[in-house]
């Protein structure tokens, strides 16, 4: 149970058998074992996101801002993750009134990008902003 | 639908897709066809492929759905403005000898061709690209499948040389020039840009 380089490799080969269920419990034990490690919560995350359905996008968004915290905000995937994430939800929440305090996750994570992109890829600014900006409207 | 579709592949596609299966020898990459219905009055209807966007070579970030989604909308986004759009999804395999199409490659051509009738898959053979970085083959390194009525991906003719063309006969040539000078170490995939995003994903650079 303590080999975590068992259940890692475990878990990707779970995902490239498209068994993600499988993969997920691999991460999870993962994350009890260490909990302060992002990648384990970043790749559940992804996982979780794979499966889809509102209470696993919900879960996966909560991992990819567990991922965020513990990355200092440095993790563009988590980032990322929060952004499509939320519009996934509100795509499945459509018509159903739940406005949760989940707006300001995801203005402050595209919010972050941005400023990323500006400092580091003034190139692709324009686009991943297009990007975001539909996404919040979906 | 146009079942006798060709596919014209250029040469920036055909290298890059080729660099970026170099660059990570041990691993399976992956990663989408840009381009555009050349004529739609013609038929056979000819399917050009203009470019190609490395996805990642990562095991277990190829077959997950956020990196993709991502990569789908900005790809589209992006190459609206020229008139493009996603038409197709190349894949390669780790291993050397497996020339099967995995499921993983299946389950994202479904995705494309939901959006674009005539999506393309390619798979690259990697025994033939060892051939050409020799400068032994002319073939084209890459096997074309497309998406038949029963809703299965059927390999395009035993030698696909009807159904794909390269549009440059010279490809080759200029593929194992570039191998020479390393070309390869340049190229840059969605998943290095997602880890360092200073990279460009659109390697404008690349072949200069």
């Amino acid at each position: 149970m303590a080999d975590h380089d068992a259940w890692r490799e475990l878990a990707e080969i779970y995902v490239s058998l498209q068994m993600y269920k499988q993969a997920a419990f691999c991460y999870e034990e993962l994350i009890l074992a260490q909990p302060t490690i992002p990648l384990y919560h970043l790749a559940y995350a992804e996982v979780l996101y794979t499966l889809g359905g509102l209470e696993n996008l919900q879960t996966a968004k909560k991992y990819y801002a567990s991922t965020i915290q513990l990355t200092g905000g440095k993790n563009t995937r988590a980032l990322f993750g929060v952004c499509l994430c939320s519009a996934a939800i509100s795509q499945l929440t459509k018509g159903r009134n739940k406005e949760e305090e989940s707006s300001e996750l995801q203005s402050l994570a595209a919010e972050a990008l941005m400023k990323d992109y500006k400092r580091r890829a003034p190139s692709m600014e324009a686009l991943v902003a297009g990007m975001l900006k539909n996404m919040k409207l979906s | 639908m146009g079942v006798e579709c060709r596919y014209e592949l250029a040469q920036a596609a055909y290298v890059k897709l080729a660099l970026h299966a170099l660059k990570h020898p041990a691993a399976a990459v992956n990663g989408l066809l840009v381009g555009r219905l050349a004529d739609p009055a013609a038929s056979p209807a000819v399917v050009s492929v203009a470019d190609a966007v490395p996805l990642s070579h990562q095991p277990h970030h190829l077959p997950l759905l956020p990196t993709l989604e991502l990569a789908l909308t900005l790809v589209e986004d992006h190459f609206q403005a020229q008139g493009l759009a996603v038409v197709g999804y190349y894949h390669a395999n780790a291993r050397r000898d497996d020339a099967d199409l995995p499921a993983v490659a299946k389950r994202v051509g479904d995705h494309i061709f939901r959006y674009f009738p005539r999506a393309a898959v390619l798979l690259l053979d990697n025994v033939k690209l060892e051939e050409v970085v020799k400068g032994s083959s002319r073939d084209a390194v890459v096997q074309l499948y497309t998406r038949d009525s029963s809703k299965s991906w059927r390999q395009a003719g035993s030698d696909g040389s009807s159904q794909l063309k390269l549009k440059e006969p010279s490809t080759n040539v200029v593929l194992a020039d570039h191998v020479t000078t390393k070309k390869w170490q340049k190229v840059v995939d969605f998943d290095d840009h997602l880890d360092d995003i200073s990279k460009d994903w659109l390697n404008a650079s690349l072949l200069g």
